[in-house]
């Protein structure tokens, strides 16, 4: 009985994990950032969501909707206003480039997160969910929602994958991460594949912050747990590596909530963190790491 | 040598800016002034929905009595301190306040932590501290044990040990001889108010005849509750008993999602604000708190039109805290009127001797020798509490029974007597 | 060498400033006093932290790991035993420097973003730590010590001042001497500073060590004056942000600039706290345009284009 109550659970968590985590790996494989704004984004995302519904009265689907269209916005002015600047910029030497973006990306989610606050309060939110219930499966009740989530999660990464393989674009961008000076090489405008990318990012990130809203409930003290957790997970899988990323997802997913279950819910997150730092220790490159 | 000049000026210039950036900071506080208007700092968390009401009832009731002429003619001023829920931030804050502000008094913050980091700083530099809604035992304990230097320091809220017997009263008039129940499960968040909290419950609940089968202290931070719930399911009490502040919205909307069949009673003191309905998405119906207030009842004859004007000035952002701020402001007001001063070893004096029927009840405060000392007398004519459910987006309180304004109703999933313990 | 460094237009300046900021309890505020008092240990956090940054070219994204090790320390010491200031301080100090060792030696070893990602790792280790074992720690709301180092505002300012001026002066001289020099070789081009046969790892540890230092030495006395510790004060990842935003507007890699950015930052707080929350949304907003539009930093700026950005 317990052992059915972690393996659903922890999908469904893992699942979450996943596509939030895919989004972060996403933009540095292709553009080299490490977006520390990350959790901030879903936060807003999840929290648009819920203010859509509630005070505009929408409902929770058009409110999901509003808060995904909120994550692609936020994440294009991510890029726009603070990333893409810093990359074109000519007064900072190359190697220095990455520290300049990783503190001006922990800033633009500073600010957003303090923005959240002090609009909406730092009290947790939950978004109302689309689907409410519970269905027992194998005598585990589990809630809907778990499952809705669970089901999204991988709708949105079968999308991706489609998109990556099968579209032009979507090969473009592929290309780009591996070789941009190739890419514009065939004619295509790298600063269009950023721009695509960085929307993609949006929308995953959005995607992931209003299903995490609507599962556990978020509050502006969640943005950095959020990016934390995206990129342990994504460093464990292998910076840059897709599939390195969903099978650390779970890893990290069914970590904790084992620790949940059979240890204590207050010492959670301790596990994945070791594993974390044996990870760095052993093999740095995480487990399918290319760079 | 033209080099170094230019570096020089430009140098100059760069520190005369940060200078000016130090003098900015200067300048907003230059005014102090000594005589003329009480000065009553309020450090609280700006962002939390608890903390939020304190400055707010406070300066409600600094601008009623300023009204009516002010405390004999001087006026009162509140002065409005953001510790970001931090103790850190709240000494800081506790510092600027008395050094550099000169506030003749402070009104401090619900969270327990936060008060027992001002306590010694009370006493450091001599100045009154009084909580409105921190509940730990530990902050009348440490005025017990060294009375001379910690007098400084007024705990104007009920403190966890108090509130435990308040539940217990309930609990055994609703739930014992209502319902006929035997067994529960506590379920808190680790914290300094719950610690008193809880034992106090694990004396009194088996006292009015429930069984406590479990014991549940989680990390403040947790946002998964399920292993929690499914745990206490698995154990089949016939309620849950619950100690909890800093979370609220998450515990609570999970034990709707995952549907519960076990109903939560006791301590939700986010549960008590009016805008948890919306928070939760209706999660919240059929959760059991308890309360120093509730909507329409009328618990002394100034609750209801505080909660009027609090909420035609304001909007509807009243928590408990903001009761007790806006008491607290007319207690200080009331004891430097009977002390002739502000000197606080003369305020405490006047403190000790406050009779005062507030919002939440007549307020005293305990006296030198009970091992409460500068806490709040509770039980019949003094204060009381409330006992009340969330049904259908209102709270509904359903004891003690002289001023309940409803029955006990259930959502559909919870299942009362069904687990045959 | 000694006598070019000692009459260098930076530190003439710096101790001009100095001696007037010593004089400045006479005729001011407390309330500015312990402002300024923040503002200095602040400014020992940026500068160990540029010493490491600046010039060995380690983007340390945990300073806070090193300051809450020596804060946390000190403190929990205190509560326990009551044993002298001066030891608890210490204590906290040998902490941090065992802290950093342990985790510069593996980190050390790698490349590119993952020493960043490793500092990162150990500030949410610590973090973890502090509140699931909040018995010891007092978890996430915080830590009071009994002790205090003293409620004179104007002694604690002093404190804070000399403390700034010697890890000013130790970092400072260090960044300029051969050590230094190596530093930045090592940081600008690794391979060519280990092709003229300098042990670049030794070096480095040695400035994490410094760094390390100085920070938890920070931290310790910080928790002293405060009376209180919490993660929101000495762990968390914004208050690292703060060191490292003060270092990089005040102008990486001149030392000095981190004081000067570190100072800038807390006065820029407090002159906004009256906006309430709003006040940590604008610096960083401040911050951030620093960032995109001055790279060079404050300091930066003074210097003109001899800076080499």
């Amino acid at each position: 009985m317990l052992f059915w109550q972690i393996l659903i659970a922890g999908f469904a968590i893992s699942s979450l994990y996943a596509l939030g985590a895919t989004g972060f790996t996403l933009i540095f494989g292709v553009t080299g950032v490490l977006n520390l704004s990350h959790g901030a984004i879903m936060v807003a995302a999840a929290v648009a969501a819920w203010a859509a519904s509630e005070s505009l009265g929408v409902g929770s689907y058009l409110g999901a909707v509003f808060g995904v269209l909120t994550g692609l916005l936020l994440s294009l002015t991510t890029y726009f206003l603070v990333v893409g600047r810093l990359q074109k910029s000519r007064k900072i030497r190359e190697e220095e480039k990455e520290i300049f973006i990783l503190t001006a990306t922990l800033l633009w989610g500073i600010m957003i997160q303090e923005a959240i606050a002090y609009l909406y309060t730092n009290n947790a939110k939950t978004v109302a969910p689309i689907v409410e219930g519970v269905v027992s499966i194998l005598g585990v009740r589990t809630p809907a929602n778990e499952l809705f989530t669970a089901f999204v999660c991988w709708l949105t990464i079968g999308a991706l994958w489609l998109f990556v393989n099968r579209t032009r674009v979507g090969k473009a961008v592929v290309a780009a991460s591996m070789n941009p000076r190739g890419v514009t090489l065939l004619g295509i405008e790298l600063s269009v594949v950023y721009v695509v990318v960085w929307a993609i990012y949006g929308a995953l990130a959005g995607i992931a912050g209003v299903l995490l809203g609507m599962f556990f409930g978020v509050s502006s003290y969640s943005a950095g747990p959020l990016t934390a957790s995206a990129f342990s997970i994504v460093v464990l899988g292998g910076l840059g590596s897709v599939y390195g990323t969903l099978i650390a997802a779970y890893v990290v997913g069914y970590l904790e909530t084992l620790t949940a279950y059979l240890v204590s819910p207050a010492y959670r997150t301790i596990p994945a963190l070791l594993l974390l730092v044996v990870v760095m220790y052993v093999r740095p490159r995480g487990l399918l790491g290319r760079r | 040598m033209t080099r170094h000049k230019g570096v020089t000026l430009r140098a100059a210039g760069m520190l005369g800016a940060s200078s000016i950036a130090v003098g900015l900071a200067a300048g907003s506080f230059a005014w102090a002034q000594d005589q003329g208007p009480i000065k009553i700092g309020v450090i609280a968390e700006a962002q939390a929905i608890s903390g939020s009401s304190i400055p707010l009832g406070a300066q409600l009731a600094a601008d009623e009595v300023n009204a009516k002429g002010g405390v004999d003619g001087r006026k009162i001023e509140i002065v409005s301190y953001d510790d970001h829920s931090s103790s850190a931030e709240s000494v800081r804050a506790f510092q600027r306040a008395v050094n550099e502000d000169h506030v003749d008094v402070v009104i401090a913050s619900y969270i327990s932590e936060v008060v027992l980091a001002l306590e010694p700083w009370a006493s450091r530099l001599k100045t009154v501290l009084v909580t409105p809604c921190a509940a730990s035992d530990v902050i009348t304990a440490n005025i017990a044990k060294d009375y001379e230097r910690n007098k400084y320091t007024f705990q104007g809220f009920l403190s966890s040990s108090a509130l435990s017997q308040l539940v217990c009263d309930a609990a055994k008039d609703i739930l014992v001889d209502g319902l006929k129940m035997k067994t529960a499960v506590i379920m808190s968040e680790d914290a300094a108010w719950t610690t008193p909290l809880d034992a106090g419950y694990a004396e009194c609940l088996p006292k009015i005849g429930l069984k406590v089968l479990d014991h549940i202290r989680f990390s403040p931070d947790t946002t998964d509750f399920t292993p929690i719930f499914n745990r206490i399911e698995g154990e089949k009490p016939d309620v849950i008993i619950t100690g909890i502040s800093h979370v609220g919205v998450q515990p609570t909307v999970q034990w709707k999602s995952q549907e519960v069949p076990i109903p939560m009673f006791g301590e939700s003191v986010q549960a008590a604000n009016p805008t948890f309905w919306k928070d939760t998405n209706g999660a919240t119906d059929g959760v059991l708190f308890q309360g120093e207030v509730g909507p329409d009842v009328a618990v002394t004859p100034k609750t209801l039109p505080f909660v009027e004007a609090f909420q035609k000035r304001f909007g509807n952002a009243l928590s408990w805290c903001g009761y007790t701020a806006y008491d607290d402001v007319y207690i200080i007001a009331d004891a430097i009127h009977r002390a002739g001063s502000t000197d606080s070893d003369k305020l405490v004096a006047a403190l000790e001797k406050t009779d005062y029927v507030g919002t939440i009840g007549r307020i005293q405060f305990l006296p030198q020798g009970d091992p409460h000392v500068h806490g709040l007398k509770t039980g019949a004519g003094f204060i009381t509490g409330l006992l009340l459910q969330w049904q259908n987006g209102k709270q509904i309180n359903l004891w003690p029974p002289d001023l309940a304004k409803g029955k006990l109703e259930f959502p559909s999933f919870v299942k009362i007597g069904a687990t045959g313990n | 060498m000694l006598r070019r460094i000692v009459l260098s237009p930076p530190v003439w300046i710096s101790l001009i400033v100095v001696v007037a900021a010593s004089t400045l309890p006479l005729y001011v505020s407390g309330y500015i006093l312990g402002l300024l008092t923040i503002a200095y240990y602040f400014g020992v956090f940026s500068m160990a932290w540029d010493l490491l940054f600046g010039f060995a070219n380690e983007v340390n994204f945990g300073p806070t790991f090193l300051i809450g090790l020596g804060a946390y320390t000190a403190g929990i010491l205190d509560n326990l035993y009551q044993p002298p200031i001066f030891v608890c301080v210490a204590a906290g100090a040998f902490a941090a420097v065992t802290g950093g060792v342990v985790l510069a030696l593996p980190a050390l070893r790698m490349r590119g973003p993952y020493f960043g990602l490793m500092t990162l790792v150990a500030v949410l280790m610590l973090q973890n730590f502090v509140v699931v074992a909040a018995e010891l720690t007092g978890g996430e709301i915080g830590l009071t010590v009994p002790d205090v180092i003293s409620i004179d505002d104007k002694v604690n300012y002093w404190i804070a001042l000399g403390f700034m001026t010697f890890s000013g002066a130790v970092l400072y001289g260090l960044s300029r001497s051969p050590v230094g020099l190596i530093l930045q070789a090592s940081g600008q081009d690794a391979v060519q500073a280990g092709a003229l046969g300098f042990n670049l790892t030794k070096h480095k540890l040695a400035a994490f060590v410094v760094s390390a230092f100085f920070s938890g030495l920070a931290g310790a006395l910080m928790v002293f004056y405060l009376g209180a510790a919490s993660v929101g004060t000495f762990i968390d990842v914004t208050v690292g942000v703060q060191v490292i935003i003060g270092a990089v507007i005040g102008g990486r890699r001149t030392i000095l600039g981190a004081a000067i950015g570190a100072v800038f930052l807390i006065a820029m707080g407090e002159a906004l706290r009256p906006l309430g929350d709003l006040a940590t949304f604008i610096v960083s907003g401040m911050a951030l345009f620093v960032v995109l539009a001055f790279p060079g930093g404050l300091l930066g700026m003074v210097k003109g284009a001899r800076e080499a950005t």
